[in-house]
């Protein structure tokens, strides 16, 4: 807005008017350009086969599976549960247990190695990184062992189809959907942004041409769509899981996009996006983006992953968690039939969501959640907040009214649809 | 000096900015990649100079964020040169803006980028006439695979800001010599 005003008070004297300016280019370009017959090529063929929606729809469909299916291989059977898992659970776990200082009921030893778990009234030592919760072992099992290749696989193949130019056509094909809800088929660039980091998300919604769409495309992002270390650190917890919870949260997604478009006032015209040809990707331009943007990931994650660890810890040790659980305990489950220790992987989701998720995963190992619970707990992670580094750009980009609203709608979303799942289970009978 | 890359969404400025600076900027195959203006350091003729990677922008008068930084860019920046990237295969859209930056008194080089592409699409474009009649340096390029890319730097320190007036006499003095004689048009000229 502040931009705006500067630009309109700089009022600059320009010779041409609009028409004069064009009649000058058709004359220029009338001497200059020279049309031949217009060749179609294979490159045609194919760019027309993935506009059209008879063919496009299928093969945008097999592009996602095909993108999913090496997500999970890649990252989920390949490296954390081919080599990670053995190497943190087996070797590294077991190792710090009989070298570091402490042991057991030592604070600095629970915090850093493992706080134990109780098993029978007995405090017992645990036997995977999840469960541990301590700074190096599962602040760094988070990192390392599970989200980073989850991080590699998202960008490699976002690369991939960034640079050869299939996200226009996506965004073509997703058109008319996404005009019911008020937003342009453009939405899909800062969406799919958005499954990997809702940073970069959030800054590419600056194309968008009014301030509702952006307050909408932004608010939308930070309540329903997780971010790469979060889908990769779910998967890893809930393969079984994941399908639901893309579904609630896309049914989310739409339905109060659609609601927003409705009581948001603005107008959300359309937006014409060019879509450029197919390209062939360099493989020097995919290496660098996967460099760039893998180590951006890992200079944030790793510090707020284990200073989020060292918190939560403190939080337990100090018993300020368990006072937070009797708290808001009657709400938690009450409102959203989950279990007070639920309170545990929120306060974590503020910093970050891939921590939370594995917050969660070690109230799982406890065994005191059912599996629609910890369904619930996983779309409350989503949707209760963005995380830090998010929010901290949405106060940069949204003037504060638009960030009133967006917490207003956050607070609502959270409410409202936590407390409709929940209602679902009960209907169900599975809550 | 400062350089100001400018162009339409998706012309290939970040490459241009990544080849001349061989600094890291996102490269990526869809319109608005570039939402920010990005700064490195090139070496023309032995000196550094300052190059910016302004934001995609379809005209001056801004209807998005980009394109108002876009528009903030270039008012902050009276003393550069402007390389407008334009895409050869459609060179009447990406003059508009080219037109209004010159109309600025700023010194502009035309990059006539995607030069591969329109080939493909049959396109010709008599790159010495369009010279002509601009007055100003017009350097047909292929950023991917960098070919253009010398003569365009070279041609960086010939840039002067040259008369609206006198493009638009041009053009019509060509254009009556053309249809006078029928000589004007033929040759294209190809990547050097």
């Amino acid at each position: 807005m502040r931009l705006r005003a500067q630009v309109k008070k700089e009022v600059v004297k320009v010779p041409l008017s609009v028409d004069e300016r064009w009649d000058l280019i058709e004359n220029i370009s009338k001497q200059t350009v020279e049309f031949g017959a217009y060749k179609h090529t294979l490159k045609d063929a194919i760019a027309e086969l993935t506009v059209k929606p008879l063919t496009g729809i299928p093969v945008a469909i097999a592009v996602i599976y095909g993108f999913w299916s090496f997500f999970c291989d890649f990252a989920g059977t390949l490296f954390t549960d081919g080599f990670m898992v053995k190497i943190f659970d087996e070797h590294w776990l077991p190792w710090l247990q009989s070298v570091f200082p402490g042991g057991l009921r030592n604070s600095f030893y629970a915090l850093m190695v493992d706080a134990g778990h109780l098993e029978e009234g007995i405090l017992v030592a645990s036997d995977n990184c999840f469960e541990a919760f301590g700074v190096l072992t599962s602040g760094l099992f988070i990192v390392f062992g599970v989200v980073l290749w989850a991080i590699l696989a998202f960008y490699l193949i976002f690369a991939i189809l960034e640079d050869i130019g299939y996200l226009p056509r996506l965004a073509v094909l997703v058109d008319t959907v996404l005009h019911k809800i008020g937003l342009h088929g453009y939405a899909i660039v800062p969406t799919f942004l958005s499954l990997g980091c809702n940073v970069p998300g959030v800054t590419a919604t600056r194309p968008l041409e009014t301030r509702k769409q952006r307050f909408m495309m932004m608010t939308l992002l930070a309540i329903f769509v997780p971010c790469g270390a979060q889908i990769g650190i779910m998967q890893d917890l809930v393969p079984e899981l994941m399908g639901w919870i893309f579904l609630t949260l896309a049914i989310g997604y739409l339905g109060f996009g659609f609601i927003l478009n409705k009581i948001v006032p603005g107008k959300s015209p359309e937006l014409i996006m060019d879509v450029p040809p197919y390209q062939m990707p360099t493989l020097r331009n995919i290496g660098r983006k996967l460099w760039i943007r893998t180590s951006g990931f890992l200079l944030v994650a790793v510090p707020f992953v284990l200073l989020g660890c060292l918190i939560v810890g403190l939080m337990y040790l100090t018993g300020a968690m368990d006072w937070l659980a009797a708290v808001f305990g009657p709400l938690l489950m009450v409102w959203f039939g989950v279990p007070s220790e639920t309170v545990a992987p929120l306060i974590a989701g503020f910093l970050r969501k891939d921590l939370a998720v594995g917050v969660l995963g070690g109230l799982m190992a406890q065994g005191i959640m059912t599996t629609f619970q910890v369904f619930t707990s996983v779309i409350l992670l989503c949707i209760y907040f963005p995380c830090l580094a998010t929010f901290a750009l949405m106060i940069k980009e949204e003037n504060w009214k638009e960030l009133l609203g967006s917490l207003a709608s956050l607070v609502a979303m959270v409410f409202v649809y936590g407390g409709l799942i929940h209602l679902v289970g009960i209907i169900l009978g599975v809550a | 000096m400062k350089i100001l890359l400018m162009g339409h969404p998706n012309v290939g400025k970040s490459v241009f900015f990544n080849r001349l600076t061989g600094a890291k900027v996102f490269e990526s195959n869809y319109p608005g990649t570039t939402v920010d203006f990005m700064k490195g350091w090139m070496r023309l003729e032995g000196e550094d100079v300052e190059l910016i990677d302004v934001p995609g922008a379809f005209s001056l008068e801004p209807k998005d964020r980009a394109e108002e930084v876009a528009v903030k860019m270039l008012a902050e920046n009276r003393d550069s040169v402007v390389v407008c990237v334009l895409d050869a295969s459609k060179v009447e859209r990406g003059l508009y803006l080219a037109l209004e930056i010159i109309e600025r008194g700023y010194p502009v080089v035309v990059a006539l980028n995607m030069w591969d592409i329109a080939e493909d699409k049959n396109i010709r474009i008599d790159v010495e006439k369009l010279e002509r009649i601009l007055g100003v340096p017009v350097v047909p390029t292929t950023a991917i695979s960098g070919e253009g890319f010398k003569e365009l730097v070279s041609k960086i320190k010939e840039a002067a800001p040259v008369k609206i007036e006198g493009v638009i006499e041009s053009a019509s003095a060509v254009s009556a010599a053309a249809s006078a004689g029928k000589e004007g048009g033929g040759e294209s000229a190809a990547v050097s």
